[in-house]
């Protein structure tokens, strides 16, 4: 009992803490998601679940929004994992200069989302950007586009700054990976006459399974909450455009002051991250990381 | 199994596939370069000069854009460290403390609160911005220091009470019990046994949480007002240039806000790379 006690005296802090501002909010906006509250100071009147109705049925722009994310997702893991793969293997190879690589490949991750919308909405700036600067000086100037102020390509810009800034963790989590797995597997395919090639491609990458999954749940994680990025490089549009479901949530709730309606979506996004984290929810059940 | 000997062909192709490995990884580091150059090269222009565009490597490089930015953002950076240091403090030993009662203190049930607190470092942060905004100015911390510091500290305890936990896993129970067994509380096992041997992965964690914390934009977004006490991210989202000519003045802004963290990775990738992996889930 006073095992227990003391115990509690310790897990208190976390334990509260997280039971209000996790728990606790969460609830409190399912309950906002029910009324029609609208404009500060004027509370909602009980409405049932009328905005998921109004959400899911009638609402083109959170369609837009919906399809936006997926798209966003499907462009930036589709490269990103293949990519951070194909950059680990390079990088266990017996090279020179991989610390150098290392860092560089890294460094992204260092900045902030601000930092890299700044520098990215002047790299895809269609007049005195960086990248038809570039085209146009080595004699590809037809090949120059409007970039982030296209309704066509602005999802696309995006998602080049995602993969900039995340695929260094991608390549650091197949890194770990492939380093961790035991030389005597090495050299048991060497000895079966496995050339370097082979090795990697039906030995060492197979085995990545478990590198692929914990990548997959991260990225996933982020481009569902994606909202810097996408914010302040084009701010959902032009248009619709490149609006996603936490810039539309941020729109809704904070610009136009629906907040009933904002709580709805927020909830859904919720509902969302239970479903990309659940699959992992047993493995994470003893904390453990290997 | 006779095997051929297949020296010199092979060797041949070594030759020319590791060229074409360094030119892969080049080509690679060019395009994680590519953005930053551009950045440094445009801060460092003046606004003449930035007339022939980003590319082109500056000719007489000028320190006045940072000068003006720094002029501008001098504040909020300031409220960036006041507010990052404190909350990474407080995160990193909360967390310490409860990831030591998850691992050393363990009873029936703590092991399903420990995933109940971890699983808040997952859902996304859109699900709890009204509540946040309404309770941070209930509270009536709206627009001050204690108001962000207390939100990063509150959503940083998942992820520092699992990284703490995953810690003190690795230290022998034994060590903990012979301390108990010599007359030792819990307490006092924490403070002079647990904590001091979790130093370095004291360090990890701090790390881990500054670079989130001087990152962070949407709750600056959301819980400030004005320069007062306005973070550092949320001054340089707000330095957006419409013209050519302050493009120079952004990316000084903007690479001044990312030289602390910037300073730390250099410094310390190794405990860089430890964080992340560890603060990622497994398959």
């Amino acid at each position: 009992m006073k095992r227990k006690r003391e115990s509690f005296l310790f897990i208190s802090p976390a334990v509260i803490l997280v039971a209000l501002f996790v728990y606790g909010f969460i609830t409190w906006t399912f309950n906002v998601s029910l009324t029609n509250w609208k404009d500060i100071g004027i509370y909602g009147r009980f409405i049932g679940f009328r905005n998921y109705e109004r959400l899911i049925f009638q609402d083109a722009t959170f369609h837009t929004a919906l399809i936006n994310t997926l798209k966003l997702s499907v462009m930036f893991i589709g490269i990103t994992v293949p990519l951070g793969l194909f950059l680990a293997v390079l990088l266990d190879l017996d090279i020179k200069g991989k610390r150098l690589f290392r860092l560089l490949f890294l460094l992204p991750l260092s900045f902030s989302f601000v930092a890299s919308a700044s520098m990215w909405t002047w790299m895809f700036s269609p007049e005195g950007g960086a990248i038809n600067t570039i085209l146009k000086s080595v004699g590809l100037g037809w090949l120059t586009q409007p970039w982030i102020t296209s309704e066509s390509q602005s999802i696309m810009c995006i998602a080049i700054a995602y993969i900039w800034q995340f695929s260094g963790f991608a390549t650091l989590v197949y890194y770990a990976g492939i380093t961790a797995v035991p030389p005597e597997i090495r050299e048991a395919a060497r000895i079966d006459g496995a050339n370097t090639f082979q090795l990697y491609w039906k030995v060492i990458v197979p085995l990545q399974k478990p590198a692929t999954l914990t990548v997959l749940a991260m990225l996933l994680m982020y481009t569902l909450r994606a909202f810097d990025l996408v914010w302040l490089m084009t701010g959902g549009g032009p248009g619709t455009s490149s609006e996603v479901l936490s810039t539309f949530m941020f729109r809704t709730t904070f610009n136009r002051n629906h907040f009933g309606y904002g709580a709805a979506i927020g909830i859904f996004m919720f509902l969302l991250s239970l479903a990309i984290i659940f699959p992992f929810f047993k493995k994470l059940r003893g904390g453990r990381y290997d | 199994m006779i095997r051929l000997p297949s020296s010199l062909p092979v060797k041949e192709g070594k030759v020319s596939s590791m060229t074409l490995i360094y030119v892969v990884l080049i080509v690679a580091a060019v395009f994680y370069v590519l953005p930053i150059y551009t950045a440094v090269n445009t801060s460092l222009k003046d606004s003449k000069e930035l007339m022939w565009g980003p590319v082109s490597v500056v000719h007489k490089p000028t320190l006045l854009n940072y000068v003006k930015a720094f002029g501008i953002i001098k504040r909020p950076m300031w409220n960036s460290v006041v507010i990052t240091i404190f909350a990474t403090i407080f995160s990193s030993f909360l967390g310490a403390v409860s990831g030591f009662g998850f691992s050393k203190l363990r009873f029936k049930g703590s092991d399903t609160i420990f995933l109940m607190i971890v699983l808040g470092f997952y859902i996304a942060p859109q699900s709890i911005l009204i509540p946040l905004v309404r309770f941070i100015g209930k509270m009536g911390l709206y627009n001050t220091y204690g108001g962000l510091i207390l939100t990063h500290t509150a959503y940083g305890m998942p992820i520092t009470t699992l990284l703490f936990k995953n810690f003190f896993e690795t230290l022998p129970t034994e060590i903990i019990e012979s301390a108990q067994i010599d007359g030792c509380s819990n307490i006092m096992a924490f403070f002079r046994i647990a904590l001091p041997l979790s130093l370095p992965g004291f360090a990890v964690v701090a790390i881990f949480q500054f670079t989130n914390i001087w990152n962070e934009y949407l709750f600056g977004l959301i819980l400030t007002r004005g320069v007062n006490s306005q973070p550092l991210t949320v001054a340089i989202a707000n330095l957006k240039g419409t013209t050519v000519a302050s493009w120079n003045l952004q990316m000084a802004g903007v690479l001044l806000s990312v030289l602390p963290v910037l300073v730390m990775y250099v410094l310390f990738l190794k405990l860089i790379v430890k964080g992340l992996l560890m603060g990622s889930v497994k398959g």
